[in-house]
């Protein structure tokens, strides 16, 4: 067990040694507050500064658009209950295969007299502009589409509910902690209020994100003390982690368009590769309007924890679509949402490529997953599910 | 890992595993909760498991213990495998982490009912 293929990008990245290489400096000689009007402090913002005009320049913002925060479960929670809280009372439009940190938030709005919708998705995934557009009340104070889930990958069509939005001066935000740095984003374009993003999806540090808030959003903080990031997010900023996600984006900005097609003949490969040599195996997700990394893929009646074992002891990290925690396995909400049959739902195992995968490491997982699906199966009990 | 040496290895090379065709007696139970499955299959020979073997649906841990309890009850009399315990079957594979104590009970429950119908189908009391 010395080969090692790490194939679970989705959870987190390792940081680039180009980011670590800025990070330094910042936990020894840099280390002023950046509130302080010394020196010392002048030293920190202009490191944060700096960092603030690279995701504002990535994102064709301006840099007072953009607020650091802790990490996109921050960058959510800020967005929805700082657009729910400037308001007052209203109704939201979400979707069902929304990350928890959007869910559960407005499931939180809900115990605080707020109203949600929370939209179906078709059997790929897609969340349907018309039914955003049937959705909107008059009291429909923002929508919160996520850009692409990180089960299985689809990419929602926000051009086409940003148009929705802006059309009924309703605030779209969307959690773009999936795609930032991965495909493009066009804020104009696709009609963005609101945008949270992270840096450990993208080879940056963790518990360091952004929250883009378009100029003009009525929106308040969460987070009540000083006066940082303009009274959005209190809290001395985390500057070694500021300082290296805004190099993670710089490094993306170069990196992106390359590796978005490397990745997606690689994930295509895997695919072909596995389907050519298992049986009874689905792809789940949109085919083509799919995160350039993402293969989730489904063995019938196999249980994925098991298939995630039997590839970990081959040194390959994979992530189960199915959780089995205090004694009930439940199925992933997200593909129970699209549809997917219990014993297909239950056997989804996640693969998620980066920057590190090459072409061997791939053919690797092929044939180590052949063995273990076939002998997983051929313990199975007939009739079983 | 974890996870024992032990039921690694129960879970790379499970023992028993398969379909037994004229069995003496079958037993099957599934979680509840989590939906695993454990099938056993007895032959017997004068009172003593003589053959078995197992199909399973589950996670590591659950075909692991289904394989490591199938090498346990070997040659063991039906009559003390009607009483076999999880914690015996839990012992087996080295021990389980807290969350997937299921594992043994569900397999421990199947293999008492495959040595209840071997010894003429009585239902378990209580
Ligand atoms: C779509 C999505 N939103 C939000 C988050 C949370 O981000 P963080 O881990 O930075 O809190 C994740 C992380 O998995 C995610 O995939």
């Amino acid at each position: 067990m010395t080969r090692r293929v790490y194939l679970d990008h989705n959870a987190s990245t390792p940081v680039h040694p180009e980011v670590v290489a800025d990070m330094l400096p910042y936990f020894g000689e840099i280390f002023g507050n950046p509130s302080s009007v010394h020196a010392f402090g002048r030293e920190a913002r202009e490191g944060m500064d700096r960092a603030r005009e690279r995701v504002a320049r990535f994102l064709g913002a301006s840099a007072d658009e953009i607020v650091f925060t802790s990490g996109g479960t921050e960058s959510d929670n800020l967005a929805i209950k700082g657009l729910a809280y400037a308001r007052g009372r209203g109704h939201f439009i979400t979707s069902r295969i929304e990350h928890h940190a959007v869910l559960r938030a407005c499931q939180w709005l809900e115990t605080q007299g707020f109203e949600v919708t929370y939209l179906p998705v078709d059997e790929l995934g897609m969340v349907d502009p018309g039914d955003v557009k049937r959705a909107i009340r008059p009291d429909t104070i923002g929508i919160t589409i996520m850009h692409a889930n990180s089960e299985v990958g689809t990419i929602q069509p926000i051009a086409a509910i940003g148009a929705i939005a802006r059309e009924h001066a309703i605030p779209l935000h969307v959690d773009a902690v999936q795609t930032f740095g991965k495909v493009p984003i066009d804020l104009d374009a696709m009609g963005i209020a609101l945008l949270s993003f992270s840096g450990h999806k993208i080879y940056g540090p963790k518990g360091v994100a952004g929250l883009y808030v378009r100029k003009g959003t009525k929106m308040v903080t969460i987070q009540h003390g000083g006066e940082h990031e303009r009274r959005r997010r209190a809290g001395t900023e985390n500057v070694a982690g500021i300082v290296g996600f805004g190099k993670a984006v710089e490094v993306r900005a170069r990196d992106m368009a390359g590796e978005a097609v490397r990745l997606a003949a690689l994930r295509d490969r895997l695919w072909d590769g596995i389907r050519a040599r298992v049986p009874d195996v689905k792809l789940n997700g949109h085919p083509t309007d799919r995160l350039p990394g993402t293969a989730n893929i489904s063995y019938r009646n196999v249980e994925s924890e098991s298939v995630v074992l039997g590839l970990d002891l081959k040194g390959i990290g994979v992530s189960a679509g199915s959780a089995c925690t205090s004694g009930s396995v439940e199925p992933s909400y997200v593909l129970v949402a699209m549809g997917v049959a219990l014993g297909w739902a239950m056997g989804a195992v996640r693969h998620s490529l980066g920057r590190s995968t090459a072409a061997d490491d791939i053919d690797y997982v092929i044939e180590s997953v052949e063995p273990i699906v076939k002998k997983l199966r051929g313990a199975l009990p007939v009739g079983a599910r | 890992m974890r996870y024992s040496p032990t039921l690694i290895d129960h879970f790379l090379n499970p023992r028993n595993a398969g379909l037994m065709r004229d069995p003496d007696g079958v037993g099957e139970e599934q979680d509840a909760g989590c939906g695993d499955l454990a099938r056993f299959f007895l032959k017997s020979a004068r009172g003593v498991v003589s053959d078995v073997r197992f199909q399973a649906y589950g996670c590591g841990p659950t075909i692991a213990a289904a394989s490591a309890a199938s090498e346990l009850i070997t040659g063991r009399a039906l009559g003390d495998v009607t009483h076999l315990e999880a914690t015996e079957v839990e012992r087996a594979v080295d021990g389980l982490p807290e969350d997937r104590k299921h594992a043994a009970d569900v397999v421990a429950r199947a293999l008492r009912a495959a040595a209840r119908a071997c010894l003429g189908g009585a239902p378990e009391g209580g």
